[in-house]
């Protein structure tokens, strides 16, 4: 029963996006208000039915109702219930749904906020939002269909995969994922409505910077937690693996980032108009590539679901939407009329291109990294593998220059510049570089790559603290925020520099009551013990360690073996302090012999990037206090629609 | 009409969509093998059991069939049979079993349970393996006469694939 | 005794050796802390084939442990890096070097990056002249106000504030 009711309101979600789809771009083009209106009420209705069909899926998740196929793949009685709430984005059928889920969510409100407003742009935007929305529901109707009847329902079913049951991060991860890179769609249907219309005027700015900066707190928090949650688990003491699908991730946030950047030089100067739809649209191209190389089974990654039809349909959608975009630009990117110019290259507009610059090489070299190995077997029929190696090696030059600008970006004033306004900024901060430096030779830092990333990091410090020290806050949130935001961006680069080159790796093996010493810890192994659970069983190893004779903590790595799975899934355990980490990972063990193998990594400033890109995302989010309230106002007393107010 | 950015949009768009089209066919875990065509690297490894050595040298002049497999592994439990009856069903092919990453009971167990027409030899620390370029279980080697690899193939075999493979190697 | 049986065993025992693929080691022997560290670097190199891209040093499956071991050894009879990498290109294929080899079609991925450095930074060059030109069009600081005649965005401005 609850099936049938699954599929009546997916189908249901379906027909209310692609009507209101036809109306949105019909009533763009007609400019009938009935028909905005009309749309306007079936972006609700596609709301309401798509989150119910999904809440409902929870609701047989939470009852065990194996008639229901997708509970019956993922569902389990044994499992605790925040994994069963977890399961329905676990496996792709549930994560579409999700993904739908938040759609709705995001239309809905994109829809409330807008009432009354941009009307050159809404109806095309809700078309364009639409159109996106009728084809993940069609996706659940069809290919992905989560609600198929089970004939026979069994008793139990096997629960989701379970390397997704290892930590609690997993519950939080997806949802900000989904967050951040479904949001993506709303700003794509203002850009294109912008092009459609031909003109990006001040109205639309506003809107424009909203939209893509709330999904982009969630995308960099869900990379961020994603890392961490890797990190935590996977046990070879690193974050971030350069696996195709962290790329995929990885590459919608440079292309957001560098939208963010140039739509603040269209604010100001009112130029490179354009550019930033291109990125904006360029921005939500990626989503769904990246939703493609997740679950279409090409890609060789940890993440991938398993292959699946959709692989198909989602090429599909990837190549139809690429071609609408690219016939939307070709057309109409010339009507964007530029209103100002740039005085110079020692300008701060300046250094926002060229801040484009380096997060589109970025993005250039991450995606030609991830999809090289495709390229070459295409032509030449030979497998290769593009490693961290070099992505290594590309990235943190990037990241270097990224930090250079950091720095010398914010210190140069708009516009033209005299010599003496020049050396004021930009020479002073070399104190703080010189600084940095100096400090971290102290520390003991040698690595070239981590001294450059100290100096310039410093310089970026400087200007920052500087500029925050001015009392901006009182000049405006949003200049406040970002300078939070960009304090954060230089702790977590240095952070990231730092916790690699001065990574200290050690290999121990122990028997009962050994104790042996490692990166300045005493490692004592007090025995091997064993835990049983209803879906797995484990052996832990328990360490106790201690520094300059005082225990500081009992860590116990793990290894888990799961009823489902043939090789035991190890877990690590890791000592965090402000200082560093102290990592431990069980490569071996055994009850028996009550012997235990550990891979020690202790890790300077590896907790500072994740409380730094928290910060990032509340820096960021202070930002973003709506000013509705103003414009609605603005509205109601008849001033022509869309003044929004200065940027503060 | 901008041309540029229709000239360059078209062509990204082509590289990228025909990319992933090609991508979609093909099994990213299925890893060819360079040794085709190459000699089979050498071993002589203890067998399962008995203890005496099995140098695989000492089949140069008959085609071989390596196989590595392992207890723990599913497809190898349903492939074994095929593999026993192949070799009494070709006694002009050496059959030989290399398992690694595993232990002799578990193997004599298996070997009792499924059956045994050649010999099985253990592998030392996975280094065979390496030098066969197996990344997972089951995986076969076919060899000719003159100890060159002329085929490998992944996953379990079935009774129709083998004699094929058979058939070509027995020039 | 049973340790001499075992290496009796052993002694007989013949595992394909690295120097029938890449020949007499041309480095020297290395030892202690040292070999750990050069061990989990190259380890780092090459690629664990049953896993999903980690290479041999940070993966944990059997098969990883394994060939680490063989990169452990080979270095500690002085074998180079190139060697080992060789080596295991000679079993694998090239799929598991984890960094691509700067040769025929691969040294692309190497090359392609430049490239593209090379030219953003020209069109940047280029976009910044022309940015710095007087525009065509008058600039518009103002906010941009329609014809207040527009009966379509007098209804939309008249149901503003609640209204779907």
């Amino acid at each position: 029963m609850i099936a049938a009711l699954g599929r009546i309101l997916i189908l249901g979600s379906l027909l209310a996006a692609a009507a209101g789809a036809l109306l949105g771009f019909a009533s763009a083009r007609t400019r009938s208000f009935d028909g905005l209106r009309w749309a306007r009420r079936m972006a609700y209705v596609y709301a309401a039915l798509i989150m119910g069909a999904a809440l409902l899926m929870e609701y047989a998740l939470l009852t065990h109702d194996f008639s229901v196929a997708y509970v019956a793949q993922v569902g389990s009685r044994s499992v605790p219930v925040w994994v069963t709430i977890v399961s329905l984005w676990s496996s792709l059928e549930g994560s579409l749904l999700f993904w739908g889920f938040v759609l709705g969510a995001y239309i809905a409100i994109a829809v409330w906020f807008t009432r009354g407003l941009y009307a050159e742009y809404q109806p095309a935007a809700i078309g364009v939002w639409l159109s996106c929305a009728t084809f993940f529901s069609f996706l659940l109707a069809g290919p992905a269909n989560p609600f198929g009847t089970v004939v026979n329902p069994p008793l139990d079913g096997p629960g989701p995969n379970p390397l997704l049951q290892n930590h609690a991060l997993m519950a939080v991860h997806p949802p900000f994922l989904y967050l951040g890179y479904v949001g993506m769609t709303i700003p794509f249907g203002f850009a294109c409505a912008a092009l459609m219309k031909g003109k990006l005027g001040h109205d639309i700015l506003k809107p424009l910077r909203e939209s893509l900066l709330l999904p982009w707190v969630f995308q960099s928090m869900a990379i961020m937690l994603g890392g961490w949650w890797a990190y935590e688990v996977l046990g070879w003491g690193g974050y971030w693996a350069w696996d195709p699908v962290e790329n995929a991730s990885l590459l919608p946030w440079l292309t957001a980032t560098a939208a963010l950047h140039s739509l603040m030089v269209v604010e100001r100067r009112g130029i490179l108009k354009g550019w930033t739809v291109t990125l904006i649209q360029a921005t939500f191209l990626l989503v769904i590539l990246g939703t493609f190389m997740t679950r279409s089974g090409v890609f060789n990654s940890v993440h991938s679901f398993t292959q699946s039809a959709i692989g198909p349909t989602l090429l599909v959608f990837l190549a139809a939407a690429l071609l609408f975009t690219v016939a939307l630009l070709s057309f109409r990117i010339d009507r964007l009329e530029s209103e100002g110019r740039i005085e110079g290259v020692a300008t701060r507009e300046a250094m926002f291109v060229i801040n484009n610059l380096v997060f589109v090489l970025l993005t250039f070299t991450v995606l030609i990294g991830t999809v090289f190995p495709l390229i070459v077997e295409a032509v030449s029929g030979k497998q290769m593998s593009v490693g961290r190696p070099y992505f290594d090696s590309m990235v943190v030059p990037a990241g270097v220059a990224l930090l250079f600008i950091l720095g010398i970006g914010p210190a140069l004033p708009w516009g033209r510049s005299t010599r003496e306004q020049m050396r004021k900024a930009l020479l002073p901060p070399l104190i703080g570089a010189a600084l940095l430096v100096a400090i971290g030779l102290l520390a003991g830092v040698r690595n070239a790559w981590t001294l450059v990333t100290l100096a310039f990091g410093g310089y970026a410090a400087w200007v920052t603290i500087v500029q925050i020290g001015r009392g901006h806050i009182l000049r405006g949130r949003r200049r406040f925020a970002s300078y939070i935001v960009h304090a954060a961006v230089i702790v977590v680069l240095i952070a990231v520099a730092v916790s690699s080159s001065m990574r200290e790796t050690t290999e121990l093996h122990f028997t009962s009551g050994q104790t042996q010493r490692a990166s300045g810890y005493d490692v004592k192994f007090l025995g091997v013990f064993q835990q049983q659970e209803a879906h797995r069983s484990s052996l832990i190893g328990r360490f106790s360690v201690s520094r300059d004779g005082k225990e500081v903590t009992l860590l116990e790595p793990r290894m888990n073996q799961y009823e489902m799975m043939r090789e035991p899934i190890g877990t690590p355990d890791v000592y965090t302090t402000a200082r560093g980490d102290f990592y431990m990972s069980l490569s071996n063990i055994d009850p028996a012999t009550q012997t235990a193998s550990i891979t020690v990594y202790s890790s300077p400033l590896i907790v500072w990037i994740w409380i730094a890109v928290i910060v990032m995302a509340l820096g960021a989010l202070f930002g973003l206090r709506p000013k509705k309230v103003v414009a609605v106002r603005d509205a109601k007393a008849a001033v022509p629609v869309g003044s929004a107010p200065e940027p503060a | 009409m901008n041309r540029t950015v229709l000239t360059i949009g078209v062509i990204i768009t082509a590289i990228i969509v025909g990319l992933l089209f090609l991508g979609l066919g093909k099994n990213p875990n299925e890893i060819r093998s360079p040794l085709i065509g190459r000699p089979a690297p050498s071993f002589a490894l203890r067998e399962a059991g008995t203890g005496r050595t099995v140098d695989v040298a000492q089949f140069r002049g008959k085609p071989v069939v390596i196989n590595f497999w392992a207890t723990w592994c599913g497809p190898c439990w349903e492939e074994h049979p095929v593999l026993v009856a192949g070799a009494r069903r070709h006694p002009e092919v050496q059959f030989v079993g290399v398992v690694f990453q595993d232990t002799e009971d578990k193997i004599l167990g298996f070997l009792e349970q499924r059956g045994v027409s050649y010999p099985t030899v253990v592998d030392d620390r996975g280094k065979t393996a390496i030098a066969y370029g197996v990344a997972g279980v089951p995986e076969t080697f076919f060899l000719d006469a003159n100890g060159a690899i002329v085929a490998k193939y992944s996953g379990p075999l079935n009774a129709a694939d083998l004699e094929q493979e058979l058939r070509k190697g027995v020039r | 005794m049973m340790i001499a049986a075992v290496l009796l065993f052993m002694l007989q025992m013949k595992v394909p050796d690295a120097a029938s693929f890449v020949g007499q080691p041309k480095g020297a022997p290395v030892v202690g802390a040292e070999l750990d560290r050069r061990t989990h670097e190259v380890g780092s190199l090459v690629r664990c084939p049953v896993c999903q891209g980690m290479s041999v040093a940070d993966s944990p499956s059997e098969m990883a442990v394994n060939m680490k071991g063989q990169v452990r050894e080979l270095l500690a009879r002085g074998y180079t890096e190139e060697q080992i990498l060789e080596y295991f290109e000679l079993s694998y294929g090239q799929f598991v070097l984890l960094r691509p080899k700067f040769e025929g079609v691969t040294a692309a991925i190497w090359l392609l990056p430049i490239v593209a450095l090379i030219a953003g930074v020209a069109i940047t060059f280029v976009m910044l002249k022309r940015l710095g030109r007087k525009p065509v069009a008058e600039p518009k600081s103002k906010p941009v106000s329609e014809p207040a005649s527009d009966p379509y965005l007098a209804r939309v401005r008249e149901l503003a504030g609640g209204k779907s």
